[in-house]
């Protein structure tokens, strides 16, 4: 049997690796018995063991179980010790009444046909690995001190779903136990150029990364760009339609505000192609 | 003050299931813009606009809460996402000249 692994380990002061549940099924190539519709939970710790009552002893909130004992109470242990989610190494599955028992209070199931010390292995290779992966293709060689690196997408023409990316990564930066007054300053940077991707681009790539010293925000669209970056950033230089105007958008204050709440801000334009803005925040 | 203990002293109509918080300043516009811009946090945002993207922009900007003002109709839409994530709307048929003087009345300053 093997002992616990926690991902404490990759904790570097306040900051926080968050993992989603969806990474583990994919690192441990596992079956999801119960709660497909809630991959994308994260959690913050994993603990290994076939021994439910260390498991109450020592199960830290926000974990998720590696275990190999396929009975219901593995699953009750799981969910008295608030965690998110259990894996059943070994290729085992749980007995028939852990799969409603999960599905009503919310646990992910997941079962792998590896065993126990594999998915360990795997779990903290998937953990470094993750750390690394989508840096590639930027300038800087950033991968060591990574804790957090996240993609997403906006869709340039839905104008009245604006602010979804920019809440979230809101929520993230929250959820991590940042300064509320650098998470704002984040989240609105971020909502200014969300708002400017579906005022005049057709879509964008944004990327977060959290280092210990700083947070940035990449937005990368495929818009038409901007002719003269220093008169887009003029306060109140505006390209912006009546309707957006209408809806009390568009008073050519986003580039500014975003240079006002960012610590460092770089935009790189070509008209026709798109706009690249690289956003940073000190911590 | 507290936007409980605002909805005591001024009849403000709830439209948003939200948590208490506290009150600092008042931010008055109807462009999203300037709100993103100007607004502080924990600033009561009175404005007209109703569509769902004040929602987006009251939380992150972190506005204690948004105040329909003239008693224009809020779409049920703009309600749900804000109850979901825990943004106050409340509405009144006041319009924002006369809310504004209310507040001041009561005592809440811009900080």
């Amino acid at each position: 049997m093997v002992e616990s692994t926690n991902l404490e380990q990759i904790k570097i002061g306040k900051l926080r690796l968050i993992m989603l549940m969806k990474n583990i099924k994919q690192a441990l190539e596992a079956s999801v018995i119960a709660g497909e519709e809630i991959l994308d939970t994260s959690f913050e710790h994993v603990y290994a063991s076939d021994l439910m009552s260390d498991v109450l002893a020592f199960g830290k909130p926000n974990s998720i179980l590696l275990t190999g004992l396929a009975t219901q109470q593995a699953v009750i242990s799981a969910h008295m010790a608030e965690f998110k989610g259990v894996v059943f190494v070994r290729g085992k599955l749980p007995k028939d009444g852990s799969r409603n028992f999960a599905i009503n209070h919310q646990l992910v199931l997941l079962s792998s046909s590896m065993d126990m010390y594999d998915a360990c292995i795997k779990i903290d290779s998937a953990l470094h690995k993750r750390t690394k992966i989508k840096t590639t293709g930027s300038k800087e060689s950033r991968n060591e001190e990574m804790v957090l690196c996240q993609e997403f997408e906006i869709l340039g023409d839905d104008f009245t779903s604006a602010g979804v990316v920019s809440t979230e990564i809101k929520s993230i930066l929250k959820k991590i136990g940042f300064d509320p007054k650098l998470i704002r300053r984040v989240a609105i940077s971020t909502y200014e150029a969300e708002l400017n991707v579906v005022m005049h681009a057709n879509r964008a790539k944004v990327i977060l990364s959290v280092t210990p010293y700083c947070i940035e925000v990449i937005v990368d669209d495929a818009g038409k760009g901007i002719p003269d970056i220093d008169l887009a950033l003029q306060a109140g230089y505006t390209t912006a339609t009546d309707e957006m105007r209408a809806m009390g958008f568009g008073s050519g204050m986003g580039l500014p505000n975003i240079k006002k709440n960012t610590d460092q801000l770089q935009i790189q334009s070509e008209v026709g192609k798109g706009t690249r803005l690289e956003c940073k925040f000190f911590i | 003050m507290t936007l409980e203990q605002l909805c005591n002293k001024i009849d403000l109509k709830k439209m948003s299931q939200f948590t208490d918080k506290e009150i600092n300043g008042v931010f008055v516009s109807d462009m999203i813009s300037d709100v993103m811009a100007g607004a502080k946090s924990g600033n009561l945002w009175l404005t007209v606009q109703t569509h769902k993207s004040i929602v987006p922009a009251a939380n992150l900007v972190d506005v204690s809460a948004v105040i329909i003002t003239s008693g224009k109709q809020v779409p049920p839409e703009t309600i749900e996402l804000a109850s979901k994530h825990d943004i106050a709307i409340l509405s009144t048929d006041l319009p924002t000249f006369e809310i504004v003087g209310k507040l001041y009345a009561i005592g809440i300053q811009d900080s």
